[in-house]
């Protein structure tokens, strides 16, 4: 037959699958702990006399447990349901557990008391303005910022955006051209020179494309340009550009 | 041959500004000139080496074994205990759970698991399933790489099919009345496994281990251990009344 004693002299000494220790305290872990503490007197597998008071879903109830009903877990808690005016509830728990042991009444009248606090507390928050936390773990935030790099690499936005210009230049919407220092175009004639020369239209719009961020570049290509007309229609270009 | 001391390494000795450690001979080859034999040294030996004829068996007493096998039994009787062994057992209708004999009939894993369904063991079951994780440490590179809880033990009296039915379950065991196994019954050392058995063999206990009136009939003049205590209540023994009266007062 099972006695207390034994039972708490093992659990205590070698093994409790609900106890966790931290350096000062030792706790409970069962759900039909009194207070949460493992110590001989709440323990709830070493008293096969029991009491607590739980709530679920914002009912509050009292648990008991006799000796009679030790071995037969699944029927071992009688369930009282306790009312929701507080001082009525007290008069339960005293009806109920009116030969126990003062240590149980004790603290179910404490547990009740802050069950009821803590509901009423839930109550009024819910009135009110929520914050929702939400907790960031470092590492997925870590590899979310390298992956914005990584596709902010990829993405290329220079390269659109010139295309995008070009297309636009293409398509005539800007139907004036500004006039751009001569040194620059000078530097600009000269570089293209240098480069072999281009005959199909992709790779000269290509060009084009590379050149379109600065006004020295839009210059450099819009003169290329020029010469290239120059030296097909053969017609002598000024040096300003012309379109 | 052991590891370690595959190399005629010898001390250079003094006077050549090096350590003292005996060091790899001959020369063309990294090898030469680095220390051996040493414990402290790459590529030498361990520190004692461990042998295979360390003394690994106990001899351990015929009735300090059954003690043993005894208090583990009445441990798995004891719902306290079970709880806190950490098995799930807060919907099984009783402790101990015993079955009727059909079930050593089973032979289909299906119908072993809907047994233990209906019992409410399953539970302990899935517990099994969540348990199960990679060992840590070098375990695992030597072949006990995966761990996992122990769950419910299955205790029969005649296999008709029933290790074949619950053998691939995680987690249950099996085992005859006959053969029990403290390191099945109390598996870790803890006391206290959750053990379903069937009928017959729940009845086939008194014959084995006796009871305190009657001897076992299976073991030659053994009966189960007188316990210390007949009643262990040690704090209500102190409060009653024949104990305080015989106190002198406290000072």
């Amino acid at each position: 037959m099972q006695s207390d004693d034994i039972t708490w002299s093992i659990i205590n000494k070698s093994f409790c699958s609900f106890k966790i220790q931290t350096k000062s305290q030792k706790f409970c872990r069962n759900e039909f702990n009194l207070t949460g503490l493992c110590s001989r007197s709440s323990c709830p597998l070493a008293n096969t006399q029991y009491a607590t008071v739980r709530e679920e879903k914002g009912v509050i109830y009292l648990y008991m447990r006799t000796a009679e009903r030790a071995f037969f877990p699944a029927k071992q808690w009688e369930k009282v349901k306790l009312s929701r005016n507080f001082v009525k509830a007290l008069q339960q728990i005293d009806e109920n557990l009116i030969f126990w042991k003062k240590y149980f009444r004790q603290k179910c009248r404490q547990r009740l008391l802050k069950i009821t606090q803590y509901l009423t507390r839930m109550r009024k928050i819910k009135l009110g303005r929520q914050k929702k936390l939400v907790p960031i773990q470092r590492k997925v935030d870590l590899r979310i910022k390298r992956r914005e790099e990584k596709a902010l690499v990829a993405a290329r936005i220079d390269n659109a955006i010139e295309k995008q210009l070009l297309q636009r230049l293409k398509d005539g919407t800007y139907e004036r051209i500004y006039n751009f220092p001569q040194e620059a175009f000078n530097v600009r004639i000269d570089e293209e020179e240098e480069e072999s020369e281009i005959e199909d239209e992709e790779e000269y719009e290509e060009e084009k494309e590379e050149e379109v961020e600065t006004d020295e570049d839009v210059e450099g290509e819009l003169e290329k340009e020029a010469l290239e007309d120059e030296r097909r229609d053969e017609v002598s270009g000024d040096n300003n550009c012309r379109y | 041959m052991f590891s370690g001391h595959q190399t005629s390494a010898e001390s250079w000795g003094t006077g050549r500004a090096v350590a003292r450690i005996p060091r790899v001979r001959g020369g063309g080859t990294h090898r030469s000139g680095q220390g051996a034999f040493g414990n402290m040294c790459r590529g030498g030996r361990m520190f004692a080496p461990t042998k295979t004829w360390r003394r690994w068996h106990r001899k351990i007493g015929v009735n300090q074994k059954r003690y043993a096998m005894v208090s583990a039994i009445a441990a798995t009787s004891s719902p306290a205990l079970v709880m806190s062994k950490g098995h799930m057992i807060q919907e099984v209708p009783e402790v101990p759970l015993v079955v009727s004999d059909k079930v050593q009939e089973l032979s289909k894993t299906k119908e072993a698991v809907l047994m233990l369904k209906k019992h409410r063991a399953w539970t302990d079951v899935l517990k099994v399933y969540k348990s199960k994780r990679f060992r840590p440490g070098k375990g695992k590179m030597r072949n006990r790489r995966r761990i996992q809880r122990r769950g419910p033990l299955i205790i029969y009296n005649k296999d008709q099919g029933l290790t074949r039915a619950f053998r691939n379950i995680p987690g249950v065991d099996t085992i005859c009345v006959e053969k029990l196994n403290l390191l099945k019954l109390a598996p870790g050392g803890h006391v206290g496994r959750f053990c379903i058995w069937t009928e017959s063999a729940f009845r086939k206990l008194d014959s084995l281990y006796g009871t305190w009136r009657k001897e076992s009939r299976r073991k030659k003049n053994y009966n189960l251990p007188m316990p210390k205590m007949t009643n262990t209540d040690l704090a209500r023994i102190l409060k009653s009344e024949e104990i305080q009266a015989v106190l002198r007062n406290p000072k």
